[in-house]
């Protein structure tokens, strides 16, 4: 236990580090906090619409008003926890040849990278997930978690998104450095996380043969998952195997990251990066 | 003699190039067939380093001098040969190794370019295990010698040159690394700023028999810090040895010169001294160049004050700078494959590229 510790002590460093790297760029997020809460109102009103349309009490793809604007809601404050740049950062970092800073160290690439995007998140809890947080809650009418037991499920499973968003961005930025475009690859991959994650559609308004691949990868989890827990769409057994599921992609993922890393590594070490 | 710290034997690395034809054709062709080629950085190169020798690892532009530091310290897998770094061999136990060695390259940072100077040593203390007690001493000394200590609180972005680089030594060496790696320390700084990193590099060496590994352009670096030289030029070792017997073998030159109190009649061009002609540099100012293996400064100086009414008189050997670049310049044109080879006589103390000369 104690060994593990010590193993885990620098890596505890490498997310406080970078916590104070972004605080030194605090002003960036204070307008962070406003585009937020902006991308929450759009969809909020774009949501009355549809509602409106169908009249008092209509549900669509299963949801009340109320719940699906609860579902947006907890998604966008869960997006300003979990991102991180951990892609493009690493993708820049082998490119520009800074990873030689890096690779004279004795630390693991993977988990130092990991420990960063932890870090930040951590920062973004308090000043930007926090405060957007309050600041839906207070102006819509979001909705309250089902209860205690998915208030609590639901910061296990947003604690798993953002270990997921992680290894998959890790993954991301060691693929996206054989392109010739690392942005044009970074790009292509927001748009396909926001869609599938669910974070711009429920997942239950795509078509049944969609949601039947979607359930095979981990993208929903990343959004979907937590959003499902919080309004007590998933409860018991149901929850449990969703957040099992979820814990099932952070483990795969962070494996085929160490896959990628090794191959990324040989390249380095023969090609001199 | 304890075992050497550094073995390299027969290191090779070569890289895979692509080579691209020029214009739009040539660009058009890449497309289906790009013609393959091999670059060989680092050519059969050997060396041993004993514990707390401090080497310069010289040589021009582009001479794989960094190659062959990144394949020291792990970073690269060389293609053939062998290296043995305090027993390790670095490419292959990359994290246990780097435990042991510092690493300054010099244009790039190791500290976090954003955040206070200290919380960059925090983390490096994290990573390589140093008690607090040993942090607080180590860094009371890196004050007093580098004084960094009002430099912790502030960001990198915001520290000169200088600052940065006495930042980055210090920070190599927290964990006290028995080997230590600089790629070019004193790049871009100024006269007071490099005098600063060669006092500290020297205590460092001596306090803690660290054997270092120099490379660097700046001749000066060398003839105050190392004992020895490894010059090596199109990946391969032209030289290892004393910086002296580099200047002995290459240019083994005196230059005296001297003044008379108005030029000789006719203001000639040369004036003949015995076997020795003196080159006129201004109106009664000559020069004249001796070769050290044919006679001594001393004997020709007694044959000028013989012959002239010399009021100044000065000896000056050729300044390393000048040794190494006509080293290199003998040795691109050796590589030259229709240039005919030069003459022993042009080129005095000329080093085959195949052989390595000792002295």
């Amino acid at each position: 236990m104690t060994a593990l510790a010590a193993a885990a002590r620098p890596y505890l460093a490498f997310a406080r580090t970078s916590f104070l790297n972004i605080l030194a760029y605090r002003a960036r997020y204070f307008v962070g906090v406003l585009t937020y809460f902006f991308n929450a109102t759009v969809w909020y009103y774009i949501w009355r619409a549809l509602f409106h349309e169908k009249g008092e009490g209509a549900t669509l793809g299963g949801f009340t008003f109320p719940q699906m604007l609860t579902y947006v809601a907890t998604g966008w404050a869960l997006r300003s926890f979990y991102f991180n740049e951990v892609d493009r950062d690493i993708a820049s970092q082998v490119r520009e040849g800074r990873l030689a800073m890096t690779l004279v160290k004795p630390v693991d690439v993977q988990a130092m990278t990991l420990s960063q995007a932890l870090g930040e998140s951590a920062f973004r809890l308090v000043l930007f997930t926090l405060p957007i947080g309050l600041l839906l809650v207070v102006v819509y009418p979001v909705l309250p978690p089902a209860s205690p037991a998915a208030l609590a499920l639901y910061l296990l499973s947003g604690l798993l998104s953002a270990l997921l968003v992680g290894a998959i961005n890790f993954c991301v930025g060691l693929v996206a450095i054989r392109t010739t475009s690392i942005l044009g690859v970074l790009r292509a991959k927001y748009l396909v996380l926001e869609v599938l994650s669910g974070l711009l559609v429920p997942v239950a308004f795509f078509p049944e043969p969609v949601r039947k691949v979607l359930v095979w990868l981990p993208f929903l989890h990343m959004n979907d998952t937590p959003g499902r827990i919080w309004l007590g769409l998933a409860t018991g057994a149901d929850a449990a195997r969703a957040l099992g599921l979820q814990a099932a992609w952070v483990v795969a993922l962070l494996l085929l990251g160490r896959l990628l890393w090794k191959a990324t590594a040989r390249r380095i070490e023969v090609q001199g990066g | 003699m304890s075992d050497p710290a550094v073995r390299v034997r027969d290191l090779v690395k070569t890289f895979e190039v692509t080579k691209k034809a020029p214009g739009l054709s040539g660009a058009l062709k890449g497309l289906f067939r790009a013609e393959r080629g091999t670059l060989t950085a680092v050519d059969r190169v050997s060396f041993e380093l004993v514990r707390g020798e401090m080497v310069g690892y010289i040589g021009p532009n582009g001479a794989g001098k960094s190659t062959t530091i990144k394949m020291l310290t792990g970073i690269l897998t060389p293609t053939s040969g062998e290296v043995s770094c305090l027993g390790f061999v670095p490419w292959r136990e990359r994290r246990a190794y780097a435990r042991s060695i510092g690493v300054v390259f010099g244009q790039r940072t190791q500290l976090w370019w954003d955040i206070a100077v200290v919380e960059s040593f925090q983390l490096l203390r994290e990573i390589y295990g140093v008690s607090g007690a040993d942090y607080e001493r180590r860094m009371k000394v890196f004050d007093d010698l580098l004084e960094i200590g009002r430099l912790l609180s502030q960001p990198v972005r915001k520290l000169s040159l200088g600052e940065r680089m006495r930042c980055d030594l210090a920070a190599s060496l927290l964990h006290e690394p028995p080997l230590l790696f600089l790629d070019e320390p004193t790049i871009g700084l100024d006269v007071v700023a490099k005098a600063n990193v060669r006092a500290f590099l020297k205590e460092a060496n001596r306090r803690l028999s660290t054997t270092v590994i120099l490379t660097t352009h700046d001749l000066d670096d060398i003839e105050e810090l190392c004992e020895r030289v490894v010059l090596i030029d199109h990946g391969q070792v032209l030289w290892d040895g004393s910086l002296r017997g580099l200047r002995d073998e290459h240019l083994p030159e005196a230059r005296i010169r001297f003044d008379l109190p108005q030029p000789p009649p006719g203001d000639p061009q040369d004036l003949v001294i015995g076997p020795w002609t003196a080159g006129r540099l201004s109106p009664g100012r000559y020069l004249l160049a001796v070769d050290k293996r044919e006679a001594s400064s001393a004997d020709v100086i007694r044959e000028i004050v013989r012959g002239l009414p010399v009021l100044d008189l000065a000896v000056s050997e050729p300044d390393i700078e000048e040794v190494v670049s006509r080293i290199y310049r003998e040795n691109a044109a050796l590589r030259k494959p229709d240039a005919p080879p030069p003459s022993e006589g042009a080129a005095p103390g000329f080093v085959s590229h195949r052989g390595v000369r000792r002295g």
